[in-house]
């Protein structure tokens, strides 16, 4: 029994190291080594033997059991490396060829800005404001401190739908409507769209302005600079400087026009800035103890700041877009530069 | 930490409820992690008489009682070898909640048993369990056992912070809530009758590592009994989760739950060579410890020694060699300071936690060591007896200064915001032990006592100024604003987002618009678009109203890049748009629309180029309704008059119209000479905002049962609708078919005319089982069935 048994080690160790897939591999586990093996025959032949003979061959047929279990192992790691070595030799690539892409689009720049502003105030605690496109004259110009007389009430500079009834000529509308609203102390920005009867190479009849608006005790002229300060840094880089000049707008007091280091020549003098080495950035100023009473605050408790910037220039200034009118053509290959 | 109601009563007259007392802790800063009513078991046992006691017919250990409980007679039946006629007993009776079980009515033997009689082991009293409990002949009938033991306190796991070593003890958390509450603190008494034996004729210390151990104090008691402690020691140790020992044993542990500071006692007969040295540990030096644990000892351990061996780990453990036993008549007090580092590092090294090691490790106080040292001696000499020798050994290398630390009021006001005065100042931290010196401009000098290691600077006493004021006693004057709607906010760059993905370009028209557009697209004479926002004075016919649909610019925007050599364009908008009829000013709403032509995607080398279809525009239709959380609308065939018959659809949700998409009517898209097809979509984005749906997402389970994949195929006539099909097999698996994928739809060649083949994945998956084969066969059959019955479906 003992020869037959070493027959068939000798048997199997041929036919597994001729085995070249796993499925022939497994096959001849479940023939050698499985529950109705060759091998397990031979475990029932045990009992045949006499008792002296038992303990020496079932130790016999347990090595070689082993044996062939060992086996198959090791032809199962190397049909495996065989494997392994066929996929590296099939799948190879020119990893210069392009690669799968999905078109990709783009925001608008004015919106990209309008964003960047958002999440500027948003993170200094403002909150985001907004209000109607089509305005009644009381938020646009009475509220507002500007007289009856004033021109920019004028037709030509404003669209009229009827008497009363305007598009609005600057967000600080919102202003009005969130005060009317909401208890102090307000702390917001107001971007949208503005509108104004003008139509050459620098103005554009609808544009984008943001306004932010900070009415609370004890708010000043310090905090309105601090504001306007971070603001420039945060937008234009840490390299821009701000200053501010007196000016006069009937909603303020005192009103101030802001500056900016021309964000080209960085105060050298250059076309962009027509030689000043500034650019303007919009207006400021404290809000007007009129537009404060008006709206039925206390103007000696509260105080605010109010300041308004463009958002296209400021687009048109980031970007270095050197005309207006190319913000609203809506040409895809200008679109797609600011993806 | 474990803190009970009435030991903090021994020091503080305290009149709060335990539920006020626990708010009262965690506001000054000492956290209540869980809260324990002692002696809520002992409650529910009565005092009981055993009226009659007989032996039981069928159990020889057991026997028959007739017990009464106060209210009546009661057949309990007891295994007690010491129950007897006569005596009064703890009866637990039917319904009884004890810690591990609850008593029920029960039948021993065929006997019934209405109850239990209790051993003290059993009531969580004591270890004994050799019989049941018997109480004193004048023990009241009917008495909850609670009240007849006292047994009735609450006890308090409390967290305490690092920084504040002092709370380790039950008086110094009765300080902080003497200064907050604005009681009197007493403090015990421990002085102390000495004989005239000096303590040096019997011992000598030498501290050899004076850097190690910053104070070293041993006294000594002749003559002392040692025995069980009297029951109010016992009760309060209990109470706090320690197990009584013997008198002298429970004393330490006693004080040193007082005070925070632990001690040890040695027996002075095992004390060789008469002498106590302190020292580290040899390498390798083997210390047989109390938890009858040999420890091997590393060089940077400290142990306390005497000139043989090491009788105590320093601060984490005592000597199984040198312990107090019922033996022992002398006792040497040991109470002393080790660096907090090294004892951490032995402990943790040899991962022992003791009520010693956890003190010693939170850097307690050297000076602290000799008033729990006086305080142990004076409570042994009143419980234990003895006489205690005259004098202590002491070693204190090290002793340092008070500390004084000034405050500024100005500084009070400039931290907190609100005004404190002076005097305010002085009593709050007056009552906590720290003394007030002097008063000068703007600032107030203190002495810090020796147990405050935590106040070292100006800061620290402003904490603790407004620790006393109460942190919620400062004002806020922020106000949260409610300006803005953030979901919407966001929702809106979500949706460009994604758009953007897609390969959407971003335009931005101006708001005027034309109303000749209007007539281009065949919008009816009396559709609200119509209804005009009309400028005075604009700036050209074409510019007349403010544009109520954003459709035409994108065409109009189409044609101008087409003009311009593009072929695949992708262009939306998200703009208001505006109607004016009665209304003073303008219905001003905000939409979305886009727009797009030409190719699917850039042109790859590997895959053929595809021209858009409508799926396209349907699939991007779904992401953005998904993102807006729009669920269960319906896409119903569009009347709008610009789209080319039945290729356009509206998007329906509970009968509203929030959305339409579909391809541009080729008549419509002449009119502005674009001869190629186009599709669009308009989304009414405030329709979508004012609905409300957005919501924090919640979190499911995940599956824990595999899922399983099954497909089914079949021919189906056109004229049914891919909703009604879903829904149908929907309806036949609801309970196991999670998810149905349409993978292949298929018409033409050996397909009848007006018929399609679709191919169908289905998802099976429960929550509470593995689905069997033929189970999900079940099903299958089922919904093949009902796809027969109802289309008339035949399967492939």
């Amino acid at each position: 029994m003992k020869e037959e048994l070493n027959k068939v080690v000798i048997s199997a160790k041929t036919e597994i190291n001729n085995a070249n897939s796993m499925h022939d591999l497994m096959q001849l586990k479940s023939k050698y080594a499985g529950k109705k093996s060759i091998l397990n025959n031979f475990m029932q032949k045990i009992g045949s033997l006499s008792k002296e003979e038992r303990p020496a061959f079932g130790q016999t047929l347990n090595i070689a059991k082993n044996q062939i279990i060992q086996m198959i192992a090791d032809q199962e790691e190397k049909i495996k490396e065989l494997d392994y070595n066929k996929t590296l030799k099939s799948e190879s690539i020119d990893l210069t060829m392009p690669g799968r892409k999905r078109a990709k689009g783009s925001l608008h720049p004015i919106t990209k800005i309008w964003r960047e502003i958002e999440d500027i105030f948003m993170s200094m605690g403002f909150e985001v404001a907004e209000g109607p496109d089509v305005e009644d004259e009381f938020h646009n110009f009475d509220a507002l401190n500007t007289p009856q007389d004033h021109p920019a009430r004028e037709l030509s500079d404003t669209f009229y739908l009827d008497d009363d009834v305007l598009l609005r000529t600057q967000t600080s509308t919102v202003q009005i409507r969130t005060m009317e609203k909401h208890s102090l102390p307000i702390k917001i920005i107001s971007p949208g769209s503005c509108y104004r009867n003008e139509n050459d190479a620098s103005h554009s009849p609808m544009f984008h302005q943001v306004e932010a608006l900070l009415v609370d005790e004890g708010v000043s002229f310090t905090d309105l600079r601090d504001m306007l300060n971070i603001f420039v840094k945060k937008m234009f880089g840490d390299k821009i400087e701000f200053r501010i000049r007196p000016h006069f707008f009937p909603f303020t007091e005192p009103s101030a026009e802001i500056d900016i280091i021309c964000v080209k020549c960085y105060g050298e003098g250059c076309n962009l800035c027509k030689g000043s080495g500034w650019l303007e950035l919009g207006g400021a100023g404290m809000v007007h103890p009129n537009v404060l009473e008006k709206l039925g605050i206390d103007s000696e408790k509260y105080t605010g700041y109010a300041f308004g910037l463009g958002m296209d220039r400021i687009a048109m200034l980031k970007y270095k877009i050197p005309d207006m009118r190319l913000l609203f053509e809506n040409d895809i290959r200008f679109l797609k530069q600011f993806s | 930490m474990k803190i009970s109601y009435n030991w903090l009563k021994r020091y503080i007259d305290l009149k709060l409820s335990s539920e006020e007392l626990k708010d009262k802790m965690t506001f000054t800063g000492i956290e209540v992690e869980a809260v324990e009513e002692l002696g809520k078991e002992l409650r529910q046992i009565k005092i009981a008489q055993v009226v009659k006691f007989e032996q039981h017919p069928n159990a020889e250990k057991l026997s028959i009682c007739q017990v009464d409980d106060g209210t009546e007679i009661k057949q309990v039946i007891c295994g007690s070898p010491n129950c007897k006629n006569n005596i009064k007993v703890a009866f637990a009776g039917i319904g009884t909640q004890l810690k591990d079980f609850k008593i029920k009515k029960a039948k021993l033997r065929g006997e019934v048993s209405f109850g239990m009689l209790c051993s003290e082991d059993e009531l969580g009293i004591s270890d004994d369990h050799d019989g049941i409990m018997i109480l004193p002949k004048d023990a009241p009938i009917g008495t909850d056992l609670a009240s007849y033991l006292g047994i009735e306190d609450t006890c308090y796991d409390v967290e305490i912070t690092p920084n504040r070593p002092d709370l380790l003890g039950i008086i110094g958390v009765a300080r902080d809530l003497s200064a907050l509450l604005k009681l009197p603190l007493t403090l015990p008494e421990s002085n102390l009758n000495e004989s005239n034996e000096p303590i040096e004729n019997y011992l000598s210390l030498e501290n050899k590592v004076s850097k190690l151990c910053t104070r070293y104090t041993a006294r000594m008691i002749k003559n002392v009994e040692i025995k069980e402690s009297p029951d109010w020691l016992k009760k309060q140790l209990i109470s706090v989760g320690l197990r009584p020992i013997n008198n002298v044993v429970d004393v330490t542990n006693y004080v040193m739950m007082e005070f925070g500071h632990p001690l040890h006692a040695f027996d002075y007969s095992l004390i060789n060579g008469k002498k106590i040295i302190v020292r580290n540990a040899k390498e390798n030096e083997k210390f047989p410890a109390l938890d009858e644990v040999t420890y091997k000892l590393k060089k940077d351990d400290i142990v306390i020694a005497d000139e043989e061996r090491a009788i105590a780990l320093a601060g984490v453990i005592g000597g199984e060699n040198s312990h107090i036993t019922s033996k022992t008549t002398d006792i040497v007090i040991e109470a002393a300071n080790f660096l907090y580092s090294s004892i951490r590092k032995t402990a943790g090294r040899m991962k022992i936690s003791t009520d010693s090691s956890y003190r010693f490790e939170r850097d307690i106080t050297d000076e602290v060591a000799e008033l729990t040292s006086m305080r142990a001696c004076k409570l042994i000499l009143d419980i234990a007896g003895g006489e205690l020798l005259k004098g202590k050994l002491d070693s204190f290398p090290s002793k340092k200064d008070l500390r004084k630390v000034s405050i500024r009021p100005s500084r009070v006001k400039k931290i907190l915001s609100i005004d404190i005065p002076s005097k305010q100042i002085i009593d709050y931290l007056t009552a906590l032990g720290i003394i007030f010196i002097k008063e000068a401009k703007d600032n107030l000098e203190f002495e810090i006592p020796y147990y405050r290691k935590d106040l070292t600077r100006e800061i620290d006493l402003i904490e603790e100024v407004i620790r006393l004021n109460g942190y919620n006693n400062v004002p806020t004057f922020l106000k949260s604003q409610n300006v803005m709607n953030i979901p919407v906010f966001y929702a809106r760059r979500k949706v460009e987002d994604i758009l953007i993905n897609y390969g959407f370009s971003e335009v931005i028209n101006w708001n005027f618009g034309d109303p000749n557009d209007l007539d281009k697209f065949n919008i009816n004479k009396d559709d609200r678009r119509r209804n005009f926002a009309e400028l005075k004075n604009p700036l050209g016919e074409s510019f007349s109203i403010m544009r109520s649909m954003l459709l035409p610019s994108l065409l109009k925007n189409a044609l101008y890049n087409i003009n311009h050599g593009q072929k695949n364009i992708r262009i939306f908008e998200l703009k208001k748009v505006f109607t004016r009829k009665d209304e003073k000013l303008a219905t001003e709403k905000l939409h979305l629309s886009g727009l797009l032509c030409g190719e699917l995607d850039p042109v790859y080398w590997k895959d053929k180029p595809k021209q858009i279809e409508f799926y396209d525009v349907k699939g991007i239709m779904e992401d953005i309704l998904a993102e807006l959380k729009v669920e269960n609308c319906e896409y119903q065939i569009s009347d709008e008059p610009f789209y080319q018959p039945g290729m356009g659809a509206t998007v329906v949700i509970d009968g509203k119209i929030i959305a339409s998409l579909g391809k541009i009517d080729p008549k419509i898209a002449a009119k502005y000479e674009v001869d190629i097809p186009i599709f669009v979509f308009d989304i009414d984005l405030d329709a979508i905002f004012a609905m409300d749906l957005f919501h924090d997402p919640v979190f499911e389970n995940i599956p824990k049962f595999p899922l399983v994949l099954r497909d089914i195929s079949f021919v189906i006539s056109k004229e049914y609708k891919y909703a009604d099909i879903i829904e149908t097999i929907q309806k036949v698996g609801r309970n196991s078919i999670s998810k149905i994928v349409l993978f292949d739809e298929f018409a033409g060649k050996n397909i009848k005319e007006g018929f399609h083949s679709l191919t169908f994945s289905l998802v099976f998956n429960s929550d509470t089982k593995t689905l069997t084969d033929e189970y999900i066969n079940n099903i299958l059959k089922k919904v093949i069935k009902k796809l027969k019955n109802s289309y008339n479906a035949e399967m492939r």
